[in-house]
């Protein structure tokens, strides 16, 4: 029996896992939509997983979460890391690239930069105004134009001269769109202009007053789009790698914390068959009727958040 | 005459002080606002522009609740920037909404000359003793130096108590305590042996803890609720928090010049409102190695944007991390505490590399 | 491109003048001081998308975009000049505070451009400190290496030429004032309604629509900052005080007042909501102009604001 380690990264869109050996070399990996229903999501993680595995083989041994639903998932799976999106990418990336000074991040609704020396991180940026500019932004601009997501990249490839998008706001950005279409601006130089704006906007936001330094590495979904990266690379003048694993980053960051952490707990996959719920209810103790969140267990309470002040139940512990 | 019951917008932990103002200067009766929540903030965003900075739509929404409660007096003070014309909107947009109170805006007192104080203060009580506002202020003002001193000892030690809450349920009594308060002698003692209770709270600091310290705008940096409880956040995480800005440090102990010079390479002039002591203190943190800086603000406050230029080129000089929070009404939860976690494994991790 | 140069003797000095913020108020003064010294000086271009682009680019994003184009001219002056005029104004004394933006726009333009080693020419107006317009200009003379004579002589000259072009506009305005058309009262500041990129698109749509644009900031001084008292009390900002000052002197002259911003701008974000809850009995509609808004939806805005006021007046067919 070996050990193992396993790492979720619950975002808001997709979920993903993977499970590392004891030299960190991935034994299974898996990445599924959360469908807005981030314990399901897990439960369906976990059975690809756990098919991926020979059990009388890999042990897991400990677990490590982190995305947007990190907490609930931590609670849920007995988690021996909790860890927040940008360490959990900061660690992966380093894991696979150690000589990375740059990650450039671009998910669904959230982006973000992260500076790194000498292997550690040492400035970090996330995006602050809204979700345009991210994955989100594009996919409502590919709907739009009536082009599938997956072709967006390719399609702005074939542009010669991209045309100048208003893009930093979906709303007025759709409307420029219908503009521009009308002045003739042929397709592929819009789809280029939008690849090209996602990287304006990033950098004028993200990225402002941070220096760039070559090796870069760029993850999250919108790293898919051959697009954005050529505008990235054209940008900054410098290239620009993206691995194919890239979407698996924050798992493997995760999982690389867990087995860090030393601290082992009983995992077991048959967990998919336990009835897992959570609750929100609003606490009338004072006028901020703070939201608790409760996750319980076969009925039984395990952890609460969500409370502002001492009213509230469990308190949070950054302590180990 | 129906009974005066005034009222100022509630900041921090300061309202002890104004209500030992109020009560045994003016001899009105004064209406303690209800501390800030999600609330005040509902009713202040309903009823403001759009896109004033949300330090208005606190005071607005902490206004009609203390309406509430039952005054009829509410006093606005006046201000270097947005704040100086706070005042005049919040009564007309009051009266705009049926309440009839009488507004006291200082603002219209602003020439700092001590007849213009006492011509702003008449207006609060016309038969006002002009002896027991002179007998109590000094005391009001040892008041606010008190509370300012135990909180940086707490804001030192609270990420360290043995048991979690001790300094919290000392802190409450403390500023109970100080209402009751009418001579200097009392507060001597009373903040003597609170000082005392403080101390004796029993604290684990390891030997190198993390110290982080916090700039930024006056209003967002002092009230909790604003700033998504930041100070107790840091504490939860074992992190020493340092803090410059408050009340008595602004009002009475605020070495300008020196300030002015200490930060002569970065900027020629004052940027306006607090930037001054923003500049400096940041500079000072990095100067003294702390673990990393943050800097809040609400959404659109320009003083406090004009500064990031220059904390960008502190923070290059002197390889200090800072972080960057800018609340508005809408900033998530969520957002909020995955940038704070991230800022905090990164500090670790900087400190780890450089052992 | 409308680029002003001008030629001198065999001192090759250059100053650089972004045209932006104070420029459209002092520009008379400034021009013709230096005009009267010998000064060579060159004026960046109207403001254009590629100047918006850089000023997006260097500025941090929640400033306000009159202060985002600025720092655009700063960037586009660099290397064309030997000297980029930045001046700094504290207040106006009795006349009232400015936007600490005009404060601190020397500070952030030398700390934004600290590594393109540009070198500023400056003068700063602080009557607390005994720095009055005259003796500031004395300075920067001084700087120039030109004989305190010589500057005073010059910035007397340029005051009185500022004078004349004031009282020109004024009595252009009032030629326009007469006319029997539909007018309206432009609520901004001159460095907004004036810039090719934010305001003259809307004075000439609002020409297209036949109707008579009225600058609320053409007006004496004088008159209107006494006449802002009867609006409001306390308003400390001299520059919003002269415009809202504007609305008691042309009001019974025009049919409607637009208050246009530059998103997100301090001052205005309470002004517009005193005058809007204090001036009564005209059409207002309060206009908020930011970096992504779209010509076409503006154009809505007042094209249907020009015709509620022509219903109102009952003249609905008036022709251009």
């Amino acid at each position: 029996m070996s050990k193992a380690y396993l790492g979720i990264d619950v975002g808001s869109i997709s979920t993903k896992g993977v499970v590392l050996d004891e030299n960190n070399h991935i034994k299974a990996s898996t990445y599924l939509w959360t469908e807005g229903d981030p314990l399901y999501a897990v439960k369906r993680l976990l059975s690809a997983l756990k098919a991926q595995l020979d059990s009388s083989q890999d042990k897991i041994v400990a677990v490590g979460t982190t995305g947007s639903a990190r907490k609930l998932i931590g609670a849920m799976t007995g988690a021996a890391v909790i860890k927040n999106e940008i360490t959990a990418h900061a660690i992966g990336a380093m894991s696979v690239h150690p000589d990375v000074r740059t990650i450039i991040e671009i998910g669904g609704q959230d982006s973000k930069i992260i500076l790194i020396e000498n292997g550690i991180v040492i400035d970090y940026a996330m995006n602050t105004l809204c979700a345009a500019g991210t994955g989100a932004f594009l996919s409502s601009q590919a709907q739009r134009l009536h082009i599938n997501i997956e072709d967006f990249g390719e399609i702005a490839l074939h542009s010669t001269k991209p045309t100048p998008i208003a893009a930093r706001c979906t709303v007025f950005a759709e409307s420029d769109l219908v503009h521009k279409a009308q002045i003739g601006h042929k397709k592929e130089d819009i789809v280029a202009g939008l690849c090209k704006a996602v990287v304006t906007n990033y950098l004028n936001n993200v990225g402002k007053g941070k220096k760039i330094i070559s090796p870069v590495i760029f993850q999250g979904g919108v790293s898919k789009n051959v697009g954005v990266i050529k505008a990235f690379e054209e940008i900054l003048g410098m290239p620009v790698t993206v691995d194919t694993n890239s979407h698996l980053t924050g798992a493997l960051g995760v999982a690389i914390l867990a087995k860090k952490s030393k601290v082992e707990n009983d995992f077991c996959f048959d967990m998919t068959d336990i009835e897992f719920k959570t609750m929100g209810y609003e606490c009338k103790k004072c006028s901020n009727n703070c939201e608790i969140i409760c996750i319980y267990r076969e009925n039984e309470i395990i952890d609460a958040w969500g409370n502002k002040c001492e009213n509230g139940a469990i308190r949070k512990s950054y302590k180990n | 005459m129906k009974k005066l019951k005034a009222s100022f917008p509630h900041l921090g932990s300061y309202h002890a002080p104004l209500e030992v103002f109020f009560t045994a200067g003016f001899g009105v009766d004064y209406i303690v606002p209800p501390p800030i929540t999600k609330r005040t903030l509902e009713i202040g965003s309903r009823y403001s522009p759009d896109y004033v900075c949300a330090p208005f739509k606190y005071h607005l929404g902490n206004f009609i609740e203390t309406i509430e409660a039952g005054a009829n007096t509410l006093v606005q003070s006046s201000g270097v920037c947005r704040l100086g014309y706070y005042g005049e909107l919040h009564e007309q947009i009051l009266q705009d909404l049926g309440y009839k109170v009488h507004f006291v805006n200082l603002a219209k007192y602003k020439a700092p000359k001590p007849i213009n104080f006492y011509n702003g203060f008449k207006e609060i009580k016309p038969d006002m003793s002009l002896t027991k506002i002179a007998q109590i202020f000094p005391v009001v003002l040892k008041m606010f130096e008190h509370i300012d001193e135990v909180e940086d000892f707490i804001r030192q030690n609270v990420g360290f108590e043995s048991t979690i809450g001790s300094f919290d349920k000392v802190h409450a009594d403390f500023l109970s305590d100080l209402r009751m308060i009418r001579k200097k002698k009392e507060l001597n003692n009373t903040y003597r042996n609170y000082m005392k209770r403080f101390k004796e709270i029993s604290v684990k600091k390891p030997n190198n803890p993390l110290r982080v310290g916090i700039i930024g705008e006056y209003y967002t940096i002092m009230e909790p609720f604003s700033n998504h409880y930041i100070e107790k956040e840091l504490a939860q995480m074992g992190i020493i928090v340092d803090r410059w800005l408050n009340v008595s440090n602004t009002l009475l102990h605020y070495p300008k010049k020196e300030m002015k010079k200490h930060i002569e390479d970065y900027v020629k002039y004052p940027m306006g409102a607090t930037s001054i002591p923003t500049i400096d203190r940041a500079l000072d943190y990095a100067k003294k190695g702390y673990d990393g800086i943050i800097h809040v603000k609400s959404f659109g406050c320009t003083p406090e944007i004009d500064t990031i230029p220059v904390l960008q080129n502190i923070s290059n000089d002197y390889k200090i991390p800072i972080l960057y929070f800018s609340f508005d009404t809408q900033t998530s939860e969520t957002g909020f505490t995955t940038r704070l976690e991230a800022f905090y494994d990164m500090i670790v991790m900087r400190k780890e590399a450089k052992k | 491109m409308n680029v002003v140069i001008r030629k001198a003797g065999l001192y090759t000095m250059k100053i650089g003048i972004p045209r932006a913020l104070l420029y459209y108020k002092y520009k008379h003064l400034w021009e013709f001081f230096f005009d009267e010294l010998d000064i060579e000086y060159i004026v960046s271009p109207e403001t254009n998308n590629e100047i918006v682009r850089k000023g997006t680019t260097y500025a941090i994003d929640e400033s306000c975009l009159s202060s985002k184009i600025y720092l655009g001219h700063v960037e586009w002056l660099i290397n064309k000049c030997d000297y980029i005029l930045v001046p700094r104004i504290s207040d106006y004394g009795s006349g009232g505070t400015v936007c600490t933006k005009f404060q601190a726009i020397y500070d952030v333009v030398s700390n934004t451009f600290r590594d393109r080693n540009i070198k500023l020419l400056y003068y700063n107006i602080d009557p607390k400190a005994a720095d009055f317009e005259m003796i500031a200009f004395l300075k920067m003379g001084k700087f120039l290496g030109k004989s305190k004579s010589r500057s005073l002589y010059a910035y007397l000259i340029a005051k009185q030429m500022q004078k004349c072009a004031q009282l020109k506009e004024i009595d252009e305005q009032k030629q326009r004032l007469s006319e029997n058309k539909t007018k309206i009262l432009l609520i901004a500041h001159r460095y907004n309604i004036c810039d090719k990129y934010i305001g003259e698109p809307i004075i000439t749509f609002l020409r297209e629509l036949g109707t008579v644009p009225i600058l609320g900031d053409i007006a004496s001084k004088r008159e209107a900052l006494a006449k802002s008292i009867e609006i409001s009390e306390t308003l400390p900002w001299t520059f919003n005080k002269e415009l809202v000052g504007s609305i008691p002197l042309y009001k019974d002259k025009v049919d409607g007042i637009i208050l246009m911003s530059a998103f997100p701008c301090g001052p205005d974000s309470l002004v517009n909501d005193i005058v809007i809850r204090r001036v009564k009995d005209i059409p207002i509609l309060s206009l908020m102009l930011d970096e992504h808004e779209g010509s076409a939806g503006i154009q809505t805005r007042l094209e249907s604001f020009v015709d509620i006021i022509r219903l109102k007046k009952g003249d609905f067919n008036e022709k251009t």
